[in-house]
Parts: structure tokens; C-alpha cells; sequence
């Protein structure tokens, strides 16, 4: 069946993005995640992922990361990257895994906080700065990529259910 | 209604963030008398007080912490990463 | 409007009339009345009954301690009943409705309770409706119900929305009054984070209704500009209408906002109430204090107020109490109330003064009766004249209006939450917060401080000091010099009023009078905890605001003891009721709890699924074609047709883990029961994981993809809780081995195709040799599907017992590839199945699941004592494995179980007895686990745990369930159903 064409489907494909003055809600493409572990006690891999390249480094949990790009990674880039990761970490593959919700304006951070308790202020949770936290009954990793701009991780299988709930927060502020 | 519990790599997370799976007893070693199997599995202090219990920090780092908490006034004295329960510095 | 409105003064809007209605009467108040104060300024003073003794009752407060004026407030499913007409905003068009009286307010058959009031003592309901017992829920209880309670809720659906949120701050601060607002203006000043929050419409508390000024401006003024100030602040929130209800621990606080509750039409977008949870580094509680009732006979007649709260209906709301109105206090803040009256033209007929001593000098032309008590007030809808106690003679005024105030308790809840318990001083006359509540300060009145100027002063000195502590430059804010205010030491508390005729009301919300406490200490009830129970003192929805320090003096003087000695109850959340909506917040409906949705839900739906919920997954649970009408059709058609052509079917919610690290294969040598080390790469292998007191945990394979990285399952209801053992393996207990697990259950698609043309179907697809030569039982790899287009897994694994494989793909593609499989297998038959007939195939070849794994059995149970090794030093549940009961002869063990007549079926749940014994515990041989009925045998079969099982093969025995007295003749038999030989898996 070579001649079939596999076709892929985002996971949030059947979501419009949510577009206010005070906040915008947009699913971002299914590019690459690759999640990076590291055997207990490796140091400094952030930088050396940083410096490969390859995509946004976000902090996953202690000897983990996230590499994230929009766009999506081939199948031998991928053996590439996991080739020259070793022997400092091993790669994991969660491209499909995982979909990205991106929420952006002035009340980002105030539909966020009504599910988590992360301290979202700009002090205590600048740019660059990732957690992984509930969002209501969801859990997700959140990153600030701007002051005012969030990116969020989530499983596959809650990503619909965390965009309906985030819907549902940003209501009062459409 | 709320309480938060430290963890050492993430800060402050309300308690809806992890899961509590009991006192946080030293595993015996395979070879050990029947006696202390029987204690590691079942046999559970029950203080009024200072109280060493494993946490996992399940919707977060998903790490499992060593946290200490007054079981009368739930106040939590000290959390640190299982992996270095022993150790003084946690990883963080 | 009426006579009792003022022409001038307060804080309300008298260009902007707002029309409301009690009880379907029309009335019309101003922008700034609370419900309260319009019903006060349209004469309205009887408001409610009470609930036991149904008497008439008016407005007693001005604020949250309300415990008469409980309304139900609103239409359809916005009922909100017991809502205090004191808090309540007034708006246009609102619609209260009293509460306990029938048929009407003005007239009440329960009111005939009084009349029967020396039956109905403290302890009544206890000691009248013991016997007959029969009575009791036939008579007795639909009377009580009928009779008693407060407002009815709507069993119609809330329109409303409602939210939950977190905040975080350095300072939060509790109330607005002067030691709020100037703790906030500190701190706020000094960039550190505050919230500032008030239960009440605006900020200002006791200061809206002050005719005291601050450096020449009033009061309202000098809140005004405070606020504004603090607003300017874009580190200080401000949040009226936002009640702080709980302390709790971490120092994180509970607060509901009304966001939307003082308009008819809310906005549907926005949350009509927000919860919030407030993450504060410090906290300062400036509550202020409350005023207590005085018990004198009589004391609950409309017309009877806090002198407090008449102040604020004359001072903040433009609202005289009435025409002739009499003060009686124990301490100097009467005076205030006095003097304010007086310069608002009401006539006072007299100050009351229980002090035979007041050094108070009053400058009004009031007449001031000092060493007196009121011992009793009249009237029956409204007050009429009270009786004035002076040295055993009694003097009669008349009255329409009568303020009272017992002294000042200090409003200490939230201080006393987290289990600190509050001390009694004699100097203050009041229970005072506990010490050393480490992040919790208190300021002004709460703080035993009196007078304006002194709260501002304390309340600037603790915001500074708060944020100082956290590192802030602060400097304490200072302010103009306050003109006008009567401070007022504290009172000497006057438990005991002499004279008294009448009833004389302690808690007025659960008509609980002073001889009810009297009663409950000769009874044996003298305990203050029992007390409570015994005559309902501080119940409902006051919880004894009011009531409380008066029955602990009433209690004291009773056991002739010092209120230290009494103690209080415990202060539990919420300080005020949270209605269950703001609990919720969004979580309702679509809402209530996330739905995981596999990456082939859409894929089943094409094909008609029927789901279920599996956890948080919805799963394919059979796939009905045309002409079938029951879900057994379907299922018996999708089993005959996976053992006879193929099936494709959608496993993608099975636990995916990725094991990798140096040591993984140690790592699944010792959390499997079975060896794993030598797993060669390529193959899948079964495992047994245990639990360490030996008991089965979970079961799956785990395939070998490269020397250090292992693709593990599990099943889907153990997903989560394997995945965290693990890490509790990994990171607990063996930290110092190299095991990296990462979870994959998301990232991956994945379907069972089974079936004896599940090869024919897939060759195509894959574009490896999966010839059974080529990839045999058990193989597991990468697969490149599609001439290169895609890359996969692939493993021969069954569960069906049929020639099977599972193929995983990146979720992304699961449903392409599905239709896919689904067009390549048409020509061979191929059907989607569901977990129905999945469950059918398992238990036809004897593969168990949870429902076999239910806790109680060890490996060896299950026919599995192969997959324990005996020759690992340590695996998890190793050490406890060779226990007597885990190594005793009779355990139940798994056998096959069918009936003999094929016709007849049995369920799951049911025990075995043996062929001709009782049906008794004792004879009870063990249990039927799971059932089927199996269209390859032709009748209904079944997996049991029974005693000597797999000996006792052809053994007919009886299959009892004893809940529907249900007998089935059957015979054991060996589980594995299909294909004994496992011919099929190996074709």
C-alpha cells in the first residue's frame, strides 16, 4: 500500500482559536518534542541541548527537558538527535504525545491562575521559566515565552479538555 | 480547602498536586529475617507529631520527596528529594 | 419617602429611587441602601419569625452577624434562601421573601409554640419525641421539618457561573475599617504585594457610618481618598464584597468574592461568585469587633437593635430607627449613637447606663439613667415601651426604638482556625486571639485597640512592620488628627440582668434564652461543647456571632465559674456560609472532570461505537451494525468474527512506558517477578509485577527495542499507579541505578489487529518481512509502514489466542492508519471490535485481568509460579512470597467454570459450592471472577478461584449466588477454552 498517504490529524484541529483584545487562545503546531533524560547526576545539559540547536529548551523535571520546535522532525533528524545526545541523555520521542496550547494577553496570566497555583507574576516567574502544575484537574507545563504569553504542554488525550476548560476561564474576559 | 506542601524543586504546590503513600521506612534488605519484612510492610507508627512520609509530586516534577510533617498541627518542617533523603544537599 | 428616611445625610443616592419588593409588597429604597436598610426606611421592622417559638423578629445588626433578617432573595434556580438582608445590596427589582412563617408573616399558626414555650426548653426535642419509637418518623419528623428550618432551596438548576481562583501576595489584608485600610496604605506603599479585602459593598467598615473626621474631612472622605490611593497602587488589589472565610495551613486563605450578586440580570460570561485561595507570605486580620446583645426580657421585639448597627442605618443610610428611641449600654460607645440621634433631630427618650459609676460626661439634653436596666421591653409586632430596672424599682418609658450594647468582642475566627484556641481576658471583658501565629498579625480593634486614631496607628505599624519582615523598606504611615470620636474602654460584661419578666433571647437565630443555658448546667450539660448541642446555642447559619460570649458568661455565672474556666467552641471554616456553587467553581457539566480521549475516538465513531467510560477514558465498547438491536449481537459477532477472519481493535489506552538507562534491565529484573536481564532485543516477554507483601500488582509486556531502551504496557486501569511505582523504585528505593522512564501512553497509537488474516492484512501495510519465519511469536520492532512514509512498532503479542499483532504509530496518524488497515482488510472480513468482545476472547483462552488480579492472589494462584524466579537475589515482593498463607495447599487457584445445561448461565461474583453441599460460608469453595458468554462453546463460561482448582478439573459442582438466590449445576474445567495448545499464536 505504498500508494496510501497517511494523513495526520492534530489533535486540537477541531478547536477555533480565541482571539480578544485581553486574550487569545491558539493551538500550536505538532512539530517536535523530544523529551531529554539524563542519568542522575549528568550536569550542565541544558546548555549543551541549548546549544545544539535544535529547538526551545524548556526545563521538564530534575536531569529533564523538553527540545520543542514547530516544526515537525524526520524520522533520521530524530535518530540524529538522539545519537548525539548519548551518552549525556537518552531521547524520547513525544512529538505526537503531547500538543501545545499557546495563551497570550493581558489577562494570560489571570485565566491561568484560576487553575493554578503557580505564582505567574513576572517576579517570581519570568520568561524562559518552566513548571509542570494542575490546571484545574489537568496537569500541564507551562513556560512564559513573553511577558504577557504562555506556552502550555499537555497530554494528547486531556488536550481537548484542558482547551474547553481554558475557553470556559477566559469567558469573562472575551 | 487548601494547604500547600513544599517541594524542593518546584516551591509550594497546593496538596492536589500529589500523592501521600505513607511512612517513609528504609526497603530491608532481600536477605532480611521475616520479622522486619513483616514490619516494612504492614506495621505503621501512628505519632501524634513528627512523622517522615513519602510524597510524589505527581502533577509536577513527578519526583518522590521525603517530606516530615507535625501530624497534629500539619505543619511541614523539611521536604528533600527521595533520591537523596539521606544526603545533606538535595538535587535540585 | 417615608418618615423614617432622613431628609439629608448618609452615604446613599437619593437621586437614584430603586424599587424593590418584600414579601410581593412593593417598597422603594436608594442606590447605597443594603436590603436592610430600605426595609428600615419603608417602616417595615418585622421581618421574620424566629424559628422555634415563631415570634415576630426585626433587623438586629447591620453587617454578617445578622441572625433575624434571613431572607430568600430571587427567582426559578437564582433561589437563594437565608440570605442576611443586612449584606444584601440593594438593587432594582430585587425580591425578598421572609422565611419561617406560614401562612403569612403578619399571621402565624406556629406561633402558637410560644403558648406551649414551657414544653419546648433546651433539650425538648431529645427528652418529648423518645417514644413510641414508631412515631418518630411517621408524627414526629415530617412536624419538625414542617415546622422548623430556615429558608428552602430551588430544586431547579443554578443559570448561574461561578469560578475558582489563586492569588498570591506578600500582605494580605483582612477588612477595611481604619487598621485595614492603613495596614494596606504601609505596606502598599513599600511596593510590597497586597491584597486588601471587605466583605462589604465598599471599603471603609466601621468608618461609613463614623460622624467623626479626620483632619477636618469626614470620615467617608478620608476613606475615599485612601482608596484611591491605594488603587493607584498597581501593587495592591482591592476586593470588596469578598468575604475571608477559612485560614488554612501554608497560610493560604479562603475568600469568596459576590461578584455578581447585588445585580438581577448578572452577565453570563462572568462568574456570579469567585472563590479564591490566597497564597500570603503574611497576613493581618483587621476584623474589628463585634457588639454584644444585652439579655433582657423581651429583647428580640422589633424595634431592638445593636446600638452599633443604629448608627449605621442613621449615619450611613440616612434611616432613623424610629420616633422615640431609648439606648441602654454598659459602656461609653452608647453615647456616640446618643449624640448622633440627637443632632438628627430624633427624639431620645433616655440613656439607659448599667454603670452606677459611668464617668461618662453627656453633653446632650437626654435624660441619662445611670446604675439602671432595662429589664424587659413590650410590644408584640413592634416595640411599644420598655421597663427600666433601677435599685428593685421599675420605671416604664415609652418606646418605639431601643438600642442596646453589651461591650465589644474582638472578631477573632479566622485567627483561631488552624486549632489555636482563644483566651479569655478579664481586663478586655472578651475572648482575644491566640499568640505566636507565626505569618498572622492582628491590628486595630480585633487587636484590643479602641478609638479610631488608635486603629489607624496600629493598623500602619503592623502593615509596615508585615512587609518589613519580608525584606520591604517601610514607613508607617501616620494621619491627620481624628475630631469627634468617643473611645470607649472596655465594658464591664453584665451577664445577669435583674428584674427580667419576660423571655430573654441569648442566641436569637435558634430562639435559645438565657434559661435554656441555666437548664442545660443542672441537667449535666454545662460543658460548653455540650451545651451547644444540648440547647443549639451558636448553631445555623450565625453560628452564635451574636450569642456566643453571652451564653459562656450566662454558663460561667451558672457553674460560678470565670468565663476562662467555660472556654469557647472550636472556630471551624467557613466563618460565613460559601455557597456549594463557589466550592464547585467551573467544575460542573462538560466540566466536571477532563475526558481522555484515545487517538482513535473519532476512527470508532465512524465505525458507530458504543462507548464507555474507562477512568477518564471513553472506550470503544462494541460497534453495532444495522439490523442488531442488543449490544450481545454485536459482541458475538465481533468474537466470531476475529476467531475466523481478523479484527481490528483499539488498545491505544494501555500504558505505554519507555525504560531506558544503563540499567533498565536491571531495573525490570527486580520490579518484575520473571527474569529480564536476558530479554533479547527484539522480543516481547510477559511480566508479572508484584506488590511487595507478594500480591500481584499488574501485568503487561515489555519488548526490547535496543540495549537500553524497553517499550513496557500496562493495563489501562493501572496506567498511572505503574508509572509512579516506578518512579518510586527508580527514585526511592535503587537511586543509584541508571533508569530513565519516560511515558509514552500519549504518543502512540495503537491496535490489536487479530485474527488468523491479520498477517494477510498487514503485509501489505508493513513494509517488512512479517512472515512468521520473519517475525515470529513475540518479536517486537520498528516497522516501516507504507513504502517509508511512516515508521511504527510492531508486536506479536495476543490476547485474543489468535495469530495477532499490535501496531503503534504516532497519534497523529492513528486514524489514517486505521482506515487503512480497515480498507486492506476488507476483502478478508475484517470488523472493528470493541472491549466486549475483547473480554469475551480473554476469557475464552484464560488470559486473566483485574478482575482475576484483584489484590488476593500471587502468582502461583493463576498458574504462574513459573514466572517467579527463583534464582533473582531480590525482585519486588520476592521476600514476602514465601509466607504460610501465600504458600498454603488449599488457596483458590484459577480453573474454568461452565454449566451444565448450555442454556443456563451464572454471574460474576458468585461462589462454588460442591455438588451436594449447603450453601453456607463453610462450604464455600471459592468464586466465579469473570464471565462470558462464549459463541465458540456455545453457552456462558466463566474464570473462578476455587480451592484446589486445577485438580479438580470435570468436577461438577453448583454455581450459588446468594444475593438473588440464584443455583447453576456446573462443572469445573481448565480455564483455557480456545485453542489449549496454543497452536494458533505460533501459525
Amino acid at each position: 500500500m505504498s500508494d496510501f498517504r497517511p494523513t495526520f490529524r492534530p489533535a486540537l484541529g477541531a478547536k477555533t482559536a480565541i482571539t480578544s483584545a485581553e486574550v487569545k487562545l491558539s493551538a500550536l503546531p505538532e512539530g517536535a518534542i523530544v523529551q531529554v533524560l539524563a542519568p542522575p547526576g549528568e550536569q550542565d545539559v541544558a546548555s549543551f541541548l541549548s546549544g545544539l540547536g535544535k529547538g526551545g529548551v524548556r526545563t521538564f523535571s530534575p536531569g529533564q527537558w523538553l527540545i520543542v520546535g514547530d516544526e515537525p522532525m524526520t524520522q533520521e533528524d530524530m535518530k540524529t538527535l538522539f545519537e548525539t545526545l548519548e551518552p549525556r541523555a537518552t531521547g524520547v520521542d513525544q512529538s505526537a504525545g503531547r500538543a501545545r496550547i499557546r495563551i497570550d494577553g493581558k489577562q494570560a496570566g489571570r485565566v491561568l491562575s484560576k487553575g493554578t497555583a503557580l505564582d505567574l507574576s513576572a517576579d517570581a516567574f519570568p520568561v524562559g521559566r518552566s513548571a509542570t502544575t494542575l490546571i484545574g484537574h489537568i496537569a500541564a507545563h507551562i513556560t512564559r515565552i513573553d511577558s504577557d504569553s504562555f506556552e502550555l504542554i499537555v497530554l494528547r488525550g486531556f488536550a481537548e479538555s484542558l482547551w474547553d476548560d481554558l475557553t470556559r476561564m477566559s469567558a469573562e474576559y472575551r | 480547602m487548601a494547604s500547600l506542601v513544599p517541594c524542593p524543586h518546584c516551591g509550594a504546590r497546593p496538596k492536589e498536586e500529589f500523592t501521600v503513600k505513607g511512612a517513609a521506612q528504609v526497603r530491608p534488605a532481600p536477605d532480611t529475617d521475616k520479622k522486619s519484612w513483616v514490619d516494612y510492610v504492614y506495621l505503621r507508627e501512628n505519632p501524634r507529631g513528627r512523622y517522615e512520609e513519602f510524597w510524589h509530586h505527581t502533577s509536577g516534577c513527578r519526583r518522590w520527596l521525603v517530606v516530615i510533617r507535625d501530624t497534629a498541627t500539619h505543619e511541614i518542617e523539611s521536604s528533600c528529594d527521595a533520591a537523596f533523603a539521606g544526603q545533606t544537599d538535595a538535587r535540585t | 419617602m417615608t418618615s423614617y428616611r432622613l431628609a439629608t445625610g448618609g452615604l446613599i443616592d437619593r437621586q437614584t429611587p430603586l424599587s424593590f419588593s418584600f414579601d410581593g409588597k412593593r417598597m422603594l429604597g436608594f442606590e447605597g441602601d443594603s436590603l436592610a436598610s430600605a426595609l428600615l426606611a419603608n417602616g417595615q421592622l418585622l421581618v421574620g419569625r424566629s424559628f422555634k417559638y415563631h415570634r415576630p423578629r426585626g433587623i438586629l445588626t447591620a453587617g454578617t452577624a445578622e441572625p433575624n433578617a434571613l431572607m430568600t432573595i430571587g427567582q426559578g434556580g437564582r433561589t437563594e434562601p437565608n440570605t442576611r438582608a443586612t449584606m444584601q445590596e440593594l438593587y432594582q427589582g430585587l425580591e425578598a421573601r421572609s422565611q419561617s412563617r406560614w401562612p403569612s408573616l403578619e399571621f402565624d399558626v406556629g406561633a402558637l409554640n410560644s403558648l406551649f414555650s414551657p414544653f419546648l426548653g433546651a433539650g425538648f426535642y431529645y427528652k418529648t419525641f423518645m417514644w413510641p419509637a414508631a412515631f418518630w418518623e411517621k408524627i414526629y419528623e415530617p412536624f419538625i421539618r414542617k415546622a422548623a428550618g430556615l429558608g428552602k432551596a430551588s430544586y431547579e438548576a443554578d443559570p448561574d457561573s461561578y469560578d475558582k481562583c489563586w492569588a498570591h501576595c506578600d500582605l494580605l489584608v483582612i477588612g477595611s475599617g481604619p487598621a485595614g485600610l492603613a495596614a494596606a496604605l504601609s505596606a502598599g506603599r513599600s511596593g510590597a504585594r497586597v491584597v486588601l479585602v471587605d466583605e462589604h459593598s465598599a471599603a471603609g467598615g466601621s468608618l461609613l457610618s463614623e460622624t467623626a473626621t479626620i483632619g477636618g474631612a469626614s470620615a467617608s472622605q478620608f476613606v475615599a481618598e485612601t482608596v484611591a490611593e491605594l488603587a493607584s497602587l498597581s501593587n495592591v488589589q482591592i476586593l470588596t464584597r469578598t468575604t475571608a472565610f477559612g485560614w488554612y495551613d501554608g497560610n493560604v486563605f479562603g475568600a469568596v468574592e459576590r461578584v455578581q450578586k447585588h445585580v438581577l440580570d448578572p452577565l453570563p460570561a462572568v462568574p456570579v461568585e469567585r472563590l479564591w485561595r490566597v497564597v500570603s507570605k503574611r497576613a493581618i486580620l483587621a476584623s474589628g469587633a463585634e457588639e454584644r446583645p444585652l439579655v433582657f426580657g423581651g429583647n428580640d421585639i422589633p424595634g431592638v437593635m445593636m446600638a452599633t448597627a443604629m448608627r449605621t442605618y442613621l449615619n450611613r443610610y440616612g434611616v432613623a430607627p424610629g420616633k422615640h428611641v431609648a439606648i441602654f449600654t454598659t459602656n461609653d460607645s452608647g453615647y456616640a449613637l446618643a449624640r448622633d440621634l440627637e443632632s438628627a433631630g430624633v427624639n431620645l427618650v433616655a440613656v439607659i447606663d448599667g454603670r452606677p459609676d459611668a464617668g461618662f460626661r453627656y453633653s446632650g439634653r437626654a435624660r441619662v439613667i445611670k446604675g439602671a436596666y432595662v429589664s424587659d421591653a413590650h410590644g408584640r409586632k413592634a416595640l411599644s415601651s420598655i421597663s427600666v430596672w433601677k435599685n428593685g424599682s421599675v420605671e416604664t418609658l415609652k418606646a418605639d426604638a431601643l438600642a442596646m450594647s453589651g461591650g465589644f468582642s474582638p472578631i477573632i475566627h479566622l485567627a483561631c482556625h488552624r486549632g489555636a484556641k482563644p483566651v479569655w481576658s478579664d481586663e478586655q471583658a472578651g475572648f482575644l486571639a491566640p499568640t505566636g501565629l507565626n505569618g498572622f498579625e492582628l491590628a486595630g480593634a480585633v487587636n484590643t485597640n479602641s478609638g479610631i486614631a488608635a486603629c489607624l496607628a496600629d493598623g500602619a505599624a503592623r502593615g509596615a512592620a508585615c512587609v518589613e519582615a519580608l525584606g520591604f523598606t517601610a514607613s508607617v504611615a501616620t494621619f491627620a488628627t481624628v475630631e469627634g470620636d468617643i473611645v470607649a474602654p472596655p465594658a464591664k460584661p453584665i451577664w445577669k440582668i435583674p428584674g427580667i419578666k419576660g423571655k430573654a433571647f441569648v442566641d436569637y437565630q435558634n430562639d435559645v434564652h438565657r434559661k435554656d443555658l441555666a437548664l442545660a448546667v443542672r441537667e449535666g450539660y454545662g460543658h460548653v461543647e455540650l451545651a451547644k448541642r444540648y440547647t443549639t446555642n451558636g448553631m445555623a447559619t450565625d453560628q452564635g456571632k451574636l450569642s456566643n460570649v453571652n451564653a459562656i458568661g450566662l454558663l460561667a455565672e451558672a457553674r460560678g465559674v470565670s468565663p476562662a474556666e467555660i472556654g469557647t467552641t472550636t472556630f471551624r471554616p467557613f466563618y460565613t456560609p460559601v455557597s456549594f456553587g463557589a466550592l464547585a467553581g467551573g467544575h460542573f457539566g462538560h466540566h466536571f472532570q477532563p475526558v481522555r480521549e484515545s487517538p482513535l475516538h473519532d476512527w470508532a465513531k465512524k465505525q458507530s461505537a458504543v462507548f464507555i467510560d474507562t477512568g477518564l477514558w471513553y472506550r470503544s465498547s462494541w460497534f453495532p451494525r444495522n439490523s442488531e438491536t442488543n449490544w450481545r449481537e454485536s459482541v458475538d459477532r465481533e468474537v466470531l468474527n476475529v476467531r475466523a477472519n481478523a479484527g481490528l481493535c483499539d488498545v491505544s489506552t494501555l500504558g505505554k512506558i519507555e525504560v531506558c538507562g544503563n540499567d533498565a534491565a536491571e531495573f525490570l529484573n527486580r520490579v518484575y517477578s520473571n527474569g529480564f536481564l536476558k530479554l533479547p532485543i527484539g522480543k516481547a516477554r510477559y511480566g508479572l509485577m508484584l506488590r511487595e507483601d507478594g500480591f500481584i500488582y499488574d501485568d503487561g509486556t515489555t519488548s526490547r527495542l535496543e540495549e537500553h531502551r524497553f517499550f513496557m504496557t500496562t493495563t489501562t486501569a493501572y496506567a498511572a499507579g505503574v508509572m509512579t511505582h516506578l518512579e518510586f523504585c527508580a527514585q526511592a528505593l535503587w537511586p543509584d541505578l541508571d533508569v530513565r522512564l519516560a511515558s509514552v501512553t500519549d504518543q502512540w497509537a495503537q491496535m490489536s489487529v487479530a485474527g488468523p488474516k491479520s498477517r494477510r492484512i498487514l503485509q501489505p501495510i508493513v513494509d517488512d518481512d512479517i512472515s512468521n519465519a520473519a517475525f515470529p511469536f513475540l518479536a517486537a520492532k520498528e516497522v516501516s509502514l507504507f513504502g517509508g512514509q511512516l515508521q511504527g512498532r510492531l508486536f506479536r503479542i495476543s490476547f485474543s489466542g489468535e495469530l495477532a499483532y499490535e501496531l503503534a504509530v504516532p497519534a497523529g496518524y492513528g486514524e489514517s492508519v486505521a482506515d487503512a488497515i480497515m480498507e486492506a482488510g476488507n476483502p478478508h472480513g475484517i470488523q472493528p471490535y470493541g472491549v466486549e468482545a475483547l473480554s469475551v476472547l480473554r476469557v475464552e483462552k484464560g488470559h486473566v485481568t483485574h478482575s482475576e488480579i484483584n489484590g488476593t492472589v500471587i502468582p502461583a494462584d493463576l498458574g504462574f509460579e513459573k514466572m517467579v524466579s527463583q534464582t533473582k537475589p531480590d525482585f519486588i515482593g520476592k521476600a514476602m512470597l514465601n509466607r504460610e498463607g501465600l504458600t498454603a495447599e488449599d488457596r483458590p487457584r484459577l480453573v474454568g467454570v461452565v454449566p451444565l445445561d448450555p442454556k443456563a448461565s451464572f454471574r460474576t461474583g458468585s461462589h462454588i459450592l460442591a455438588k451436594d453441599a449447603a450453601a453456607t460460608l463453610e462450604n464455600d469453595q471459592g468464586y466465579v471472577t469473570s464471565i462470558a458468554y462464549s459463541p465458540h462453546v456455545g453457552s456462558t463460561i466463566g474464570l473462578a478461584l476455587v480451592r484446589h482448582g486445577p485438580e479438580r478439573h470435570g468436577e461438577e459442582v453448583v454455581v450459588w449466588n446468594g444475593l438473588c438466590g440464584e443455583f447453576t449445576a456446573a462443572r469445573l474445567c481448565n480455564p483455557v477454552f480456545v485453542d489449549p495448545q496454543n497452536e494458533k499464536l505460533h501459525v
